[in-house]
């Protein structure tokens, strides 16, 4: 064992030389327990003042470490008396605060939704099939698929910008019932299908209620 | 010291009731069950129980008879137990002045254990760190501590590690004519001395690097062992780490921790039925420790050797 005079800060708190600060701390800890006052493991081994020399240490060593700054000029120090390799001395790489995910949500090539909408407003107002079924009293679900064929718009697409799960949408095209969502719900839905068509979607929600039976 | 054929592992702890008796009795049975012959020897002199653990409630035969002149050899003093591959040399229980051994018979006895035909010798020492207790605990390098998760016990264990050690120091100083150096270097720094070890060394290698390098390697040679016993399930597991740690660091010997022992109330059961403990509960938490240690001793001891032949 080395003198304890000529120990490094590192070696009196059993850390490597870039050891992060959260190491450091936990070395610290550890330490502290060993050697605090009512640790039964060092229990007699030291008298009172020895005890207390090595916990001072102990302090010392961490809370020059702790500090970036103060850990910084002792490394200098160190590195000056070549006793520690430059290259292996500490420096704080993560200053900004590391992301512990990229919410990087796959989009399926969806334009800017302003651009869109002009789009298909335009494509709409050309097309005769859709105004044909926008000017009747009511709508099925196989109306809503022709609209959305008119428009080219796939289903997909819908479900992704709606969060609308992708069987219910189909079932709202006329196909299962039973995967249908309550008519409190299916209003709604029907309201965010006709907003990613661009289209009126108070005017298609309530003519969609009509035209399924479902309004009340 | 002549070099010894058989493993040889001196259990010693300070305090009195740590179980010492108990762990050497129970390692013979694990031992000799795995097939190796091993025989016990109760050196707790003056206060001998180890044949009552193991089953032997009156063996014919003791140290004493040996010490005596009655038996001619040590050998002759072995008494088999019931279990296969285990002898015993029970400690004396008749004569009254034997726990106060002269040096020349203690050194007879030495002599004679290290010559024993066996694989494994253990011996249960008695507490205290009186001189005869330590130069048993010295027959061997690999000696095993035991102590109770207690602050009593392990201020004592300390003591006797402290007095092992110092004991070593004094031994290779007065062998080999350091006493001079180790005056010398006294004078040169007055902290040096035998209580302060690590110092010692450093001034010694400097006055003298080949005799200083000699003692070094003579500390180094020791390779400990410890097991915490009484173990209690609101105790800190770590303790025996810890204590390991404490005197690698600042003893600078090697020391392993092989692991703890639970407390088991029916020890004492074992104890007053006159039956070994593992053969009266063989499935319980503390023979199941018990076991555990065994293995740990053994595969370390294969590590060592195998080290030691590499070294050769």
């Amino acid at each position: 064992m080395k003198n304890p005079r000529q120990q490094t800060y590192y070696e009196k708190l059993e850390v490597p030389h870039d050891a992060s600060p959260l190491e450091i701390r936990r070395a610290y800890k550890k330490l502290f327990e060993l050697y605090q006052d009512e640790s039964l493991a060092s229990y007699s081994f030291f008298s009172e003042e020895d005890r207390k020399e090595i916990l001072s240490d102990i302090e010392e060593a961490y809370l020059t470490l702790i500090n970036t700054e103060s850990r910084m000029s002792y490394d200098d120090g160190l590195i000056a008396l070549g006793r520690l390799p430059e290259e292996k001395s500490y420096r704080d790489a993560a200053k900004e605060p590391v992301p512990i995910y990229h919410l990087q949500k796959k989009t399926m090539g969806v334009a800017s939704s302003g651009r869109r909408k002009e789009e298909l407003q335009t494509l709409a107002s050309r097309t005769p099939a859709v105004r044909e079924i926008l000017s009747r009293d009511a709508l099925t679900g196989a109306d809503l698929e022709k609209l959305r064929a008119a428009l080219e718009v796939p289903l997909e697409e819908i479900a992704e910008s709606t969060n609308i799960r992708i069987d219910i949408l189909r079932a709202m095209e006329g196909g299962d019932p039973a995967t249908l969502p309550p008519a409190v719900y299916l209003k709604g839905f029907v309201k965010s299908y006709a907003r990613c068509l661009a289209l009126d979607e108070h005017a298609v929600a309530e003519k969609y209620m009509k035209g399924t039976g479902k309004n009340e | 010291m002549a070099p010894s054929s058989s493993q040889i592992w001196p259990i010693g702890g300070g305090k009195g009731g740590t179980g010492k008796s108990f762990f050497t009795g129970s390692l013979g049975i694990l031992l000799a069950k795995l097939g190796r012959r091993t025989l016990l020897i109760d050196l707790d002199l003056g206060a001998a129980n180890l044949h009552t653990i193991i089953g032997v409630s009156h063996p014919e035969k003791s140290l004493s008879d040996f010490i005596r002149k009655k038996a001619a050899s040590l050998e002759e003093t072995i008494v088999p137990t019931s279990i296969p591959n285990l002898s015993l040399i029970s400690g004396a229980m008749n004569a009254l002045d034997i726990a106060n051994l002269a040096h020349e018979q203690k050194a007879k006895i030495l002599r004679n254990i290290t010559k024993l035909p066996y694989d494994c010798i253990l011996l249960d020492l008695g507490a205290g760190t009186s001189f005869n207790t330590i130069d048993f605990f010295l027959l061997s390098d690999s000696g095993i501590f035991l102590t109770a998760p207690e602050p009593t016990s392990i201020e004592n264990i300390y003591r006797l590690i402290r007095s092992v050690y110092f004991r070593k120091i004094r031994q290779v100083l007065k062998t080999h004519a350091f006493q001079s150096l180790a005056e010398e270097a006294q004078q040169q720094n007055e902290k040096a001395t035998v209580s302060n070890p690590d110092l010692l060394l450093a001034m010694m290698k400097e006055l003298d690097p080949e005799k200083g390098a000699f003692l070094e390697k003579t500390l180094a040679a020791f390779s400990f062992k410890l097991a915490v016993n009484q173990f209690r399930k609101q105790d800190n597991p770590n303790l025996g780490e810890l204590v390991c740690r404490i005197v690698q660091k600042h003893l600078a010997l090697k020391i392993d921790f092989i692991g703890n022992v639970a407390f088991d109330d029916r020890v004492h059961n074992a104890v007053c039925k006159t039956t070994p403990f593992l053969t009266l509960y063989p499935y319980t938490q503390t023979a199941l420790d018990l076991r555990e240690c065994c293995s740990r001793l053994l595969s370390e001891e294969a590590a060592s050797s195998a080290a030691q032949r590499i070294a050769e």
